[in-house]
């Protein structure tokens, strides 16, 4: 947690529940559910707080400027924002908590299929970064809802800069037929290619 | 001796060229046909080992449309010989005021020459960093930024518009100070500008082994035969699904076809030639390894040269 003038930052933990539940296709149409791994929210306690203080006398913190990781999910992160808005009063402070507010949800999900980031990134230039040189994975920046994808060639998504679980969600079903069009096909004796693909390779 | 009409013996006659008077003068009367004749050949010749102060020429170089007045200026040269006094404490001063707008941009203009000179790239090249580098050079933005790894992007997406796409690690020996990580921010921040200035998104694809070939070849000094079998092999890994960076992949099938003809390429040189490290072609070069009967065309290397090829 981390501990400014009035607002307190939480940054919650990874965690790893991989859904073994069954998936409701209604809500979930392409019968994958992206998984939680972090969120990070800001709650003001409406007072001025001195950080030396709390490091020295509150159990449990450290004043270090880093972040610390920690939640599950948004109402664990609401807890835990409570729990250390209560450690802050015992120290001696009048904090208050007004305005609990998830800043980023990241979550991750896999498709299970190889994907042809080239073509990928070759249609959707507008939205599309593919940097092999400074980093294996397609930056897919979505407008609407406003989020970041990470897509990788193995198929493992990475959905970030979301604001609430149903952004995720709607992201993530966007972008499934998407990428389920660029899905890279087993190339055992199938030396073919796209016959769709416009694009000539040159020669140098 | 030429033949021209001349008008006073009213035929084709034999004339002469006079160049000590630039006359052409016709022989059979005498008659001056041209005078004033201007002398296109060049008027001096300039030797390298020559001292640089009695350098005759009178213009400057090319006006250069990105600087303000296209680069035009007017400088108070130092008299001859004597009164250097003079000059350094008045005149000289005043000349040095610093007056210049363009002096940041001439400066960057300069790094970048640098860089490509040491690069050995054309000048159609250094021409597109310069106006990329012009376009980003007055936002507020940059300030905070390293300036060398922005000369560095600059010149980076110059090659890759250009079709004549460098490795960022190739960019990075040339220019001093930028790391790998410094250029690629500064490359996606100026790609990100100059889409919101000119309004549509910029035409640059991606790169693939295929265009980095033919360079690395030629560094290690290989035969046409065996860069045409590369070419070859790395048109035919596209279609694989090998999850490594393209310049790895052209790393490896050099390695693998060198290791197949009869000048075998230790790692260390093609690590030297392509940036590459050592481990890195060696794990790449498991990856293609399978998939080496697909790969290398058989007019380089049979079946059981094959079998020869070192297994990874």
């Amino acid at each position: 947690m981390q501990i400014g003038s009035e607002q307190v930052w939480l940054h919650m933990a990874q965690y790893n529940l991989e859904g073994c539940q069954s998936v409701d296709l209604a809500e979930h149409p392409s019968g994958i559910v992206p998984t939680l791994q972090n969120i990070v929210s800001t709650v003001n306690l409406g007072c001025k707080l001195d950080l030396k203080i709390i490091a020295l006398q509150a159990r449990n913190a450290e004043y270090n400027p880093k972040v610390c990781t920690g939640a599950k999910s948004e109402e664990q992160s609401k807890l835990a924002a409570r729990k250390y808005a209560r450690v802050v009063q015992k120290v001696g402070f009048q904090a208050q908590f007004m305005d609990f507010k998830v800043q980023n949800v990241v979550a991750s999900c896999d498709v299970k299929f190889p994907i042809r980031l080239e073509r990928l990134a070759l249609h959707h230039n507008a939205f599309c970064s593919f940097e092999p040189e400074i980093f294996p994975g397609l930056i897919y920046r979505m407008k609407d809802p406003k989020i970041v994808l990470l897509i990788f060639v193995s198929g493992k998504i990475v959905l970030t800069g979301a604001k609430s679980r149903d952004q995720i969600k709607r992201g993530f079903e966007q972008i499934y037929p998407v990428v389920l069009e660029y899905r890279k096909v087993p190339q055992i004796g199938n030396e073919g290619k796209d016959s769709r693909d416009p694009v000539p390779r040159q020669l140098t | 001796m030429a033949d021209a009409f001349c008008p006073d013996c009213k035929r084709n006659t034999e004339t002469v060229f006079d160049h000590s008077a630039g006359d052409t003068v016709c022989s059979e009367c005498g008659l001056v046909l041209e005078a004033h004749s201007i002398d296109e050949t060049s008027e001096w010749r300039t030797f390298a080992n020559e001292s640089a102060d009695n350098d005759p020429v009178r213009v400057g170089g090319p006006s250069n449309p990105l600087l303000t007045d296209g680069g035009l200026s007017t400088v108070i040269s130092k008299p001859n010989g004597g009164s250097s006094d003079f000059l350094s404490s008045s005149l000289g001063r005043w000349q040095n005021r610093g007056s210049n707008p363009d002096r940041s941009l001439i400066i960057a203009f300069r790094t970048i020459a640098t860089m490509a000179d040491r690069l050995g790239l054309v000048a159609i090249i250094k021409d597109r960093a310069n106006e990329i580098y012009k376009k980003v050079e007055d936002l507020k933005s940059i300030r905070g930024r390293n300036q060398d790894a922005i000369l560095a992007a600059c010149l980076y997406i110059a090659c890759r518009q250009e079709d004549r796409p460098r490795t960022v690690k190739e960019i990075c020996s040339v220019a001093n100070g930028a790391t790998k990580k410094e250029i690629g921010r500064a490359k996606e921040f100026i790609v990100k500008q100059l889409e919101v200035e000119m309004g549509r998104s910029m035409e640059m694809g991606t790169i693939h082994a295929g265009d980095f070939l033919r360079r690395f070849c030629s560094h290690l000094g290989m035969t046409n035969h065996a860069v045409k079998a590369a070419q070859e092999a790395v048109q035919k890994s596209e279609e694989l699904d090998i999850r490594r960076s393209p310049i790895s992949i052209a790393a490896a099938v050099i390695y693998m076809i060198t290791q197949l003809s009869d000048d075998k390429k230790p790692l260390k040189d093609i690590s030297l030639a392509t940036g590459v490290a050592e481990g890195t072609i060696r794990n790449s070069y498991k990856d293609l390894y399978p998939y080496a009967s697909r790969l290398i065309p058989t007019s380089f290397a049979k079946e059981q040269d094959l079998k020869n090829l070192c297994s990874p």
